[in-house]
C-alpha cells in the first residue's frame, strides 16, 4: 500500500469505529518515552518534597540552579500566547487565530510547567498561595508571581472555548453559552494578557538586572533583555511545533501565509533582542570599565564556558543566524530550516537564562574590606534529581501539547496534503471516536476534491508576497 | 448633549469631509484635555508622589523609635578565635555550615593580616527585605532586620539579593544534636523548620527581654548579643546608637569607622574599627 493510498484511507474513520492495535509504532513509543520520563519526575519530586531541598546541589552561596533556568525559560516559551493573541485580537490581524489557539496552549503549558519547576523549588511548597496574600509590592518576584497568577488565568479563560468546542461539552447548551460568553472577551482577554505579560516578562529580568551586590547582574537592560527574547522564543516555539505536528501528521496545520508571516515576527524580534544585547554588552565590557564586573568577567572567562556560550550559543547561533533565516524568504520556505532557525532561538533563549542565572551566582561575593579574595569561586552542576524533576516537567508539557493536539481543535485551518510521504500519519492513524476537529476538516477536504490543496511540493515556486502584507 | 446635534448642522463640512483626520473640535478637546491633564499633573504631583511613596517605597520611614541597634567591631583587636562564632552557634542553636556569624581571614595592602567576623549587618535599606515577594523579612523601627519563618516560602530571593551572604536556607530536617551546646551557651531560639531562610538577628530575643525588664542592651549581659558577651578581647560593643551616651554611639562618632559595601547604600548597622592601615 502506498503512503498516499494510506493516507486517503485514514480519512474514513470519522465514521468506522477505531480499530484495535491501530497506533502507529512511533505515536506508542513517544508516548511510552513520555510516560516513563513523567515516572522519573514523580520519582524525583516525591524524593525532593519528602527529604528536602538539601538532596539538591544548591548550596547557600549558589541557591538557584537548574528548575530557575527552567522556569525562566518556560514562561519565556510561553510568550507566544500574548504576542499571537494580542496580534488577532488587537492589531486586528485576524488571520492569525489560524496559531494563535496552539499559541495559547503552548503559553499555558510553558506558564504551568514553571508553576510546577517553582512549587519544586520553593522551600515551603505548602505555602505556595503566600504571595497571593501577604504582599509586598516592592519585591518585583512579588509582582511576577501575581502576574503570572493572573495572567495563567487570562490563559485558561482563553483555552476554555477551545476546549468546549471541541470536545462532547459542545453538546451542553450551559458548556455553549459559556464559551460565547468568554469568547466575546477575548479581546479585553488579549489587553490583559499582554499587559501582564509585558510586566512580568520583563520583570524576570529585573529579577537580576536589580541587585546591585552582582554587577555581573546589575544592569537597566536585563528587563528589556528579557522581554525582547521572550518575544523571538515564544512564537518560535508556536512555530515550531506547528510545523512538527504538521509533518507528523502529514497535514498543513495552518496556511503558508501565517507561518511566514509568524517567522518574520520572530525576526524581526531576533534583530531587536540582538541590537539591545550588543549594544548592553558594548556599553558595559567596551566602551566602559567597572571594577567589579570586569573582574567578574575575568573570573568567568578563566573558570567557565561562560564567553564561549555567550558569543556562540546567544548570539551567533541563538539570534542572529536564526534571524538571517527567518527573515531570508528562501530561507524561511525551507520548512525544515525554519524549523531549525526557531530550535536555534529556543535553545539560545535556555543557554542565555542558564548563563545568566549561573553567572552572577559562581563569580563570589566580595565584601570583606581587605585585598584579598576571602570566598571561594562558587561551581554547580544539578544533582540526578534536579534532572529527574526537570525532565518531568517537560514531559508533563509535551504530553499535554500531544494529547491537545490529538483531542482539541487546535489548527482550525488544517488541511491535509496530498504527497507522498516516508513519515507515518501518527495521529490520524489512531482515530478515537471523540476525536472530530481534525478529522471533520479532512472529511470536507476529501468531499471537495476540486479545492485546491496545499502542497509542499508548490512552495518553492510559490512567491512569497503574500506575507508581505502582513507585518 | 442636547448641543451636539444643532453643532453638527452649522458645520456640515466636518461631517462630510472624511479626509481631514482631526477636526478642529476634536483638536479643540484635545488641547482643553492635554492642558487640564497637564495643570491637574502638576497640582496633584507631590500628594500623588507621596501617596505612591506610601504605597510602594517599601523603605522604613524615619522611625520614631528611641532605638537603633548597632553593633561596632574591633577589627583592630580582633585575634580571630572564632568565639563569637560560637557562642553564635550554640545560643540561636544554627549548624556548623549555617552560622549567622562567620569569620574570614583577610589582609591589608601592606599584607598583614586581620580577622573580619560578620553577624548580619541589618542594613536601613536592606536588599532582602526590598526583594521578599511575602514580607516575610521586615524591617523593625528600631533598625533591626527580622524574619518571619511563618510567612517565608522559600524561594531564596533575599540570599540572593543580600550582598554579605548573610543569609543561610534550611536545606534539610534538623535532627543534629548542637556539637557546641552546653560548652559555649545553650539554644535560646526553638530551630527553624526545613525549607525558611534564616539569619543573625542580633540576639532580638535578649534585646527585647531587657527592654521589658529595664535592662540596657549592650551592658547588661542578659540584654545583649550573645557574640558581643563572649568576646575575650572586648572587640565587639553593642548599643544604641540614638542614645549618645552609649558606647556605640562615642565610638562611631570620635573614631573612623567603616561599613562593608557601603558603595551599595544598604547602610548597615554594623560598624567596623579598621586594622592598622586599612583606612
Amino acid at each position: 500500500m502506498s503512503a498516499h493510498a494510506h493516507a486517503e484511507m485514514n480519512f474514513v474513520p470519522l465514521v468506522t469505529p477505531p480499530k484495535k492495535g491501530r497506533f502507529s509504532p512511533l505515536f506508542i513509543l513517544w508516548i511510552v518515552g513520555l510516560i516513563g520520563a513523567l515516572g522519573i519526575g514523580l520519582v524525583s519530586a516525591v524524593h525532593v518534597l519528602f527529604n528536602g531541598l538539601g538532596v539538591t546541589n544548591l548550596n547557600n552561596a549558589l541557591p538557584w540552579g537548574l528548575w530557575i533556568t527552567l522556569d525562566l525559560s518556560s514562561i519565556a516559551l510561553g510568550a507566544g500566547a500574548f504576542t499571537l493573541s494580542a496580534a488577532v485580537y488587537i492589531f486586528g490581524m485576524k488571520q492569525y487565530e489560524a496559531i494563535a489557539r496552539a499559541a495559547v496552549l503552548v503559553g499555558l503549558l510553558g506558564y504551568s510547567s514553571a508553576m510546577l519547576a517553582l512549587f519544586m523549588d520553593i522551600g515551603r511548597p505548602d505555602r505556595f498561595y503566600h504571595p497571593i496574600i501577604y504582599w509586598n509590592v516592592h519585591s518585583v518576584l512579588w509582582e511576577i508571581t501575581m502576574c503570572v497568577v493572573l495572567y495563567s488565568t487570562v490563559l485558561v479563560m482563553e483555552l476554555v472555548p477551545i476546549i468546549i468546542e471541541s470536545t462532547f461539552l459542545h453538546k451542553y447548551k450551559l458548556a455553549m453559552s459559556l464559551s460565547h460568553r468568554l469568547h466575546s472577551l477575548m479581546p479585553l482577554a488579549a489587553v490583559f494578557g499582554m499587559g501582564l505579560s509585558l510586566l512580568h516578562q520583563s520583570s524576570l529580568g529585573a529579577t537580576y538586572g536589580i541587585l546591585t551586590a552582582r554587577p555581573i547582574w546589575y544592569s537597566p537592560s536585563a528587563p528589556v533583555l528579557f522581554i525582547l527574547s521572550a518575544v523571538a522564543a515564544g512564537p518560535a516555539l508556536t512555530l515550531l511545533v506547528t510545523i512538527l505536528t504538521g509533518k507528523l501528521l502529514n497535514k498543513q496545520m495552518v496556511p503558508d501565509n501565517i507561518l511566514n508571516g509568524v517567522a518574520r515576527l520572530v525576526g524581526f524580534a531576533c534583530l531587536a533582542y540582538l541590537y539591545l544585547k550588543l549594544w548592553s554588552w558594548a556599553a558595559t565590557n567596551y566602551y566602559s570599565r567597572v571594577p567589579d564586573r570586569a573582574l567578574g568577567v575575568e573570573i568567568l572567562d578563566a573558570n567557565t564556558p561562560y564567553n564561549f556560550t555567550f558569543w556562540f550559543g546567544e548570539v551567533l547561533f541563538g539570534a542572529l543566524v536564526p534571524a538571517v533565516i527567518m527573515l531570508w524568504g528562501r530561507m524561511r520556505r525551507n520548512r525544515n530550516l525554519l524549523m531549525l532557525g526557531a530550535f536555534m532561538i529556543i535553545a539560545g533563549l535556555v543557554i542565555n537564562r542558564w548563563n545568566v542565572t549561573l553567572s552572577g551566582f559562581v563569580i563570589p561575593m566580595d565584601w570583606s574590606p581587605g585585598v584579598r579574595d576571602v570566598l571561594p569561586l562558587n561551581t554547580y552542576s544539578p544533582a540526578l534529581v534536579e534532572w529527574g524533576v526537570a525532565i518531568g516537567v517537560v514531559a508533563y508539557s509535551w504530553f499535554a501539547f500531544t494529547l491537545g493536539v490529538r483531542f482539541l481543535n487546535l489548527y482550525p485551518e488544517a488541511r491535509a496534503i496530498r504527497r507522498k510521504s516516508v513519515l507515518p500519519a501518527v495521529v490520524i492513524d489512531t482515530p478515537l471516536p471523540i476525536i472530530e476537529a481534525p478529522i471533520v476538516v479532512s472529511v470536507v477536504v476529501d468531499e471537495n476534491p476540486e479545492e485546491p490543496i496545499v502542497s509542499l511540493a508548490d512552495e518553492d515556486k510559490t512567491p512569497d508576497e503574500s506575507d508581505e502584507k502582513e507585518i | 448633549m442636547s448641543d451636539a446635534p444643532s453643532e453638527t448642522e452649522n458645520t456640515p463640512v466636518e461631517e462630510i469631509d472624511d479626509s481631514t483626520l482631526v477636526t478642529r473640535r476634536e483638536l479643540m478637546t484635545l488641547l482643553i484635555g492635554a492642558g487640564a491633564t497637564m495643570v491637574m499633573a502638576t497640582t496633584l504631583a507631590d500628594p500623588i508622589a507621596n501617596l505612591a511613596n506610601d504605597i510602594l517605597g517599601n523603605r522604613p520611614k524615619p522611625s520614631s523609635s528611641p532605638y537603633h541597634w548597632v553593633m561596632v567591631i574591633d577589627l583592630s583587636k580582633c585575634v580571630g578565635c572564632d568565639y563569637c562564632v560560637y557562642a553564635c552557634q550554640a545560643t540561636n542553636d544554627t549548624k556548623p555550615d549555617m552560622r549567622w556569624n562567620i569569620r574570614v581571614e583577610d589582609e591589608t595592602p601592606q599584607g598583614n593580616v586581620f580577622h573580619v567576623t560578620r553577624p548580619c549587618l541589618h542594613c536601613h535599606h536592606a536588599p532582602c527585605v526590598e526583594v521578599c515577594p511575602v514580607g516575610a523579612t521586615y524591617s523593625r523601627p528600631d533598625g533591626l532586620v527580622v524574619m518571619d519563618y511563618d510567612k517565608c516560602i522559600g524561594c531564596r530571593y533575599c540570599q540572593t539579593a543580600c550582598p554579605y551572604g548573610a543569609r543561610t536556607f534550611n536545606w534539610l530536617d534538623r535532627n543534629d544534636e548542637n556539637p557546641l551546646v552546653p560548652e559555649w551557651g545553650r539554644p535560646e531560639v526553638p530551630r527553624r523548620p526545613r525549607g525558611v531562610v534564616e539569619k543573625c538577628t542580633f540576639c532580638i530575643h535578649r534585646i527585647d527581654y531587657g527592654l521589658a525588664n529595664n535592662l540596657t542592651p549592650g551592658v547588661d549581659p542578659e540584654a545583649t548579643p550573645a557574640c558581643v558577651n563572649i568576646c575575650p578581647v572586648n572587640a565587639r560593643f553593642f548599643g544604641n546608637l540614638k542614645d549618645p551616651n552609649s558606647t556605640v554611639a562615642k565610638i562611631i562618632n570620635s573614631r573612623p569607622t567603616l561599613r562593608l559595601r557601603e558603595d551599595l547604600g544598604t547602610d548597615p548597622s554594623v560598624y567596623y574599627i579598621p586594622p592598622e592601615g586599612l583606612l
